[in-house]
């Protein structure tokens, strides 16, 4: 008996498994699928934004390895109805790996939105880049790069984690909507520009709520990840007056610990950055003689971690007065206050917060020629 | 099978651990730390609470059973309550728990709709969810407690699809410790929380098959600490990853959590995560629809698999149900809140045992 009612569940499911693969006007066949790379927005007034898809191309025949649309529209997701229209294939999200807004939209528009509606949608994974465009997003995806496969892996590979554009804060989908709701944060995206034929990572976007308000240059913007605890940074090329005239150096393979101290107090905020940096000093030019000796060096570390000293509280000190927190500094004030945390706490804070910096640097190698 | 050996003692030590711990996992945890969100960052440690809970109301419906070692809860009804007020607490249950399991499946399989297969109907996949179904509890509470101790070990490895969001959380978010003041957020975080890891409470339906009753409790506890550190993974992991609005708005958080990272030949693990999920969702509705079926089984006192084929239909339907999302959703919802009387079931019949048992002295 039993076995024959297994008998039945098993013709059963095959059948359903067969009659579900059978619907033939529902379910598009992968080579009619457009898998959209790279989606840019770019800013056209308070309502309509221009929207701009790149779909790699695989058929040989096709003169360009890339696929773009552009539509003018309201939604997103009626700017993707729209670009079906026009397109061959079914548009779908499931291989979008960079979004790009200009930098007219991050100023004016309502980016959060947008970031927010792909969030929701399921297919769109989690770890999509975003960035911002000088220009025009569109402009960007369209140009020819001659020496460059395919715009799609291009960009992509651009604006992932590198250890010599190690200020990149690799802003994705869910970092952006974490520090964007998070009242201790404010965003930072990096920021690109077509250069030629080429795209140069041009510093990081810093927004302050949901717009942007300035664009920082990469030796600031690697304070701000020092701070988040990064431990591989990007060289450090340092131009300093310590009382040896101008100096230039360059400290590679830079190695970072940081310890972060608050006071507790909501009324007296005071935090304490200690920062531990590691690396090798690879070339010196200046007035200094015989650099490379165990005895100047220690001198030469001195003046370098004073040099770092003045940078970072420089630059720690015009981001409060920005009213910007990008490294989530206040989060050390949260930690220890009862009760609902909100930006406007965090703008309190910064307005009052003292910041004490120490840096100590060790140079660990100097190469193999004495 | 379940009727020739309905008087026998089949489940061991193991069978009651996995037994209770794969009933309380299953489509709740998914959605934890949404339901916990009125408490914000202080929601992590909630589930220890829950489990301190759960332990304590576990110890009535095990002293409830020691007390009539060869009855289940229907038969303990009927003979406390007698047989008409015990029968029709019967029917409540069975109506209980079928759309409980309705609503399960239903919220299990609109996720699957809107996460892995975006473009079928949801038909499909329910008869085919529901035949396997009635195919392992046709098997009796032995083969769907040894099923459980298999999906145990076949899941448990989703633990290391975690720790990407791990490495990206901030674990100063734990701080302050019990950060709430208003007792209603507290109270809104238990209600709708709790659900999330009942289950437990079926050891009153298969208590007459454990061989070793006398350690019942403390196998059965085992069990619930097991998922509830489980469940502590998730909320705490969440609270680390997640910012305060997300914790709100992200309707399941797991599946958020598995999108964190990604392998070089895998990139979309929460699609996997999801799928897999399905055995949870079994070794969870199992249980219930054998308790189920012994229920009808019970009122009609009459065994037999057709009953089990019959509930298999009407949870069909219900799943099914042509009616708006919303009005499934309060149906299935006050389900849940009806699971609650079950905890609290066994202490009125203690009480009800206690009298008689004076009634029966004085005499």
């Amino acid at each position: 008996m039993s076995r024959k009612v297994l008998c039945l569940m098993l013709f059963l499911q095959l059948f359903l498994l067969v009659a579900c693969s059978s619907h033939k006007e529902k379910n598009v066949p992968l080579e009619d699928v457009g898998m959209v790379g790279i989606i840019a927005f770019d800013y056209i007034d308070k309502d309509n934004m221009k929207l701009t898809v790149a779909i790699p191309q695989y058929s040989p025949d096709a003169q360009r390895s890339t696929q773009t649309f552009s539509v003018v529209t309201e939604l997103v997701s009626n700017g993707v109805v729209e670009i079906e229209k026009l397109s061959d294939k079914k548009i779908v999200f499931n291989q979008l790996r960079v979004v790009l807004f200009n930098e007219e939209f991050t100023r004016e528009g309502n980016i959060r939105k947008v970031i927010e509606h792909l969030y929701r949608r399921a297919e769109v994974g989690n770890n999509v880049l975003i960035a911002v465009v000088k220009e025009k997003g569109e402009d960007m995806l369209k140009y020819n790069y001659p020496d460059k496969p395919n715009i799609n892996f291009y960009l992509n590979d651009l604006l992932q984690p590198s250890i010599n554009t190690a200020f990149n804060p690799n802003t994705t989908i869910r970092d952006f909507m974490y520090t964007i709701t998070n009242p201790v944060y404010d965003p930072v995206i990096p920021f690109i520009d077509k250069n030629s034929d080429k795209i140069e990572m041009k510093g990081v976007a810093l927004f302050k709520g949901d717009q942007m308000l300035e664009l920082i240059d990469p030796k600031e913007a690697l304070v701000i990840q020092a701070i988040q605890g990064r431990k591989n940074l990007a060289p450090l090329s340092m131009r300093m007056e310590q009382g040896h005239g101008v100096e230039k150096l360059l400290i590679d393979l830079v190695q970072n610990d940081v310890q972060i101290k608050s006071n507790k107090s909501m009324t007296s905020p005071k935090l304490t950055l200690s920062f531990e940096i590691k690396g090798t000093l690879v070339e010196y030019k200046g007035e200094r003689s015989h650099v490379f000796t165990t005895g100047k060096l220690a001198d030469l570390e001195k003046d370098v971690s004073k040099e770092l000293e003045q940078d970072i509280k420089k630059f720690l000190y015009k981001l409060n007065e920005l009213q910007v927190d990008p490294s989530g500094l206040s989060e050390y004030f949260r930690m220890y206050y009862r009760g609902k945390w909100s930006r406007e706490k965090k703008r309190e804070i910064l307005d009052k917060l003292e910041i004490d910096v120490h840096v100590k640097t060790s140079i660990i190698s100097t190469g193999t020629l004495k | 099978m379940s009727t020739g050996q309905s008087k026998r003692k089949i489940l061991n030590a193991y069978h009651v651990i996995f037994l209770t711990q794969s009933t309380m996992i299953g489509v709740g945890v998914l959605s934890l730390p949404q339901q916990l969100s009125s408490l914000g960052y202080s929601q992590a440690f909630m589930p220890l609470l829950f489990g301190v809970i759960a332990s304590i109301t576990l110890y009535p419906m095990i002293w409830i059973n020691s007390k009539y070692p060869n009855e289940n809860l229907f038969r303990i009804n009927e003979i406390l309550l007698g047989k008409w007020i015990g029968k029709f607490v019967n029917l409540l249950f069975i109506i209980q728990f079928i759309f409980f399991i309705a609503g399960v499946i239903n919220s299990y399989m609109h996720l699957i709709q809107s996460t892995a297969l975006q473009e079928k109907t949801i038909t499909g996949p329910v008869l085919c969810f529901l035949l396997l179904l009635v195919y392992i509890v046709t098997g009796g509470i032995k083969l769907i407690a040894r099923f459980s101790m298999l999906i145990f070990f076949i899941t448990f490895g989703m633990v290391y699809f975690t720790h990407w969001a791990f490495e990206k959380g901030d674990i100063t978010h734990f701080l302050p410790l019990f950060n709430f003041y208003s007792a209603n957020d507290f109270y809104d975080a238990l209600k709708k929380g709790y659900l999330s890891i009942l289950g437990y409470e079926l050891i009153m339906f298969y208590f007459p098959y454990i061989v070793d009753q006398k350690k019942a409790y403390r196998h059965s506890l085992i069990g619930i600490w097991i998922s509830i550190l489980l469940c502590f993974i998730t909320t705490a992991i969440s609270v680390m990853y997640f910012s305060e609005w997300q914790l709100r708005n992200v309707e399941f958080s797991i599946l958020n959590l598995f999108k964190a990272g990604e392998f070089s030949f895998l990139e979309r693990i929460d699609i996997f995560g999801i799928t897999l999920w399905v055995f949870l969702i079994f070794s969870t509705v199992a249980t219930y629809l054998w308790c189920a079926k012994k229920g009808v089984d019970s009122l009609i006192s009459k065994s037999s698999n057709v009953h089990l084929y019959i509930l298999a239909a009407i949870i069909f339907f219900v799943v099914k149900l042509p009616s708006s999302r919303a009005f499934q959703e309060t149906l299935f919802t006050s389900a849940n809140y009806v699971a609650y009387m079950l905890i609290f079931w066994p202490i009125i019949l203690i009480l009800v045992h206690l009298l008689r048992k004076k009634k029966q002295v004085q005499l």
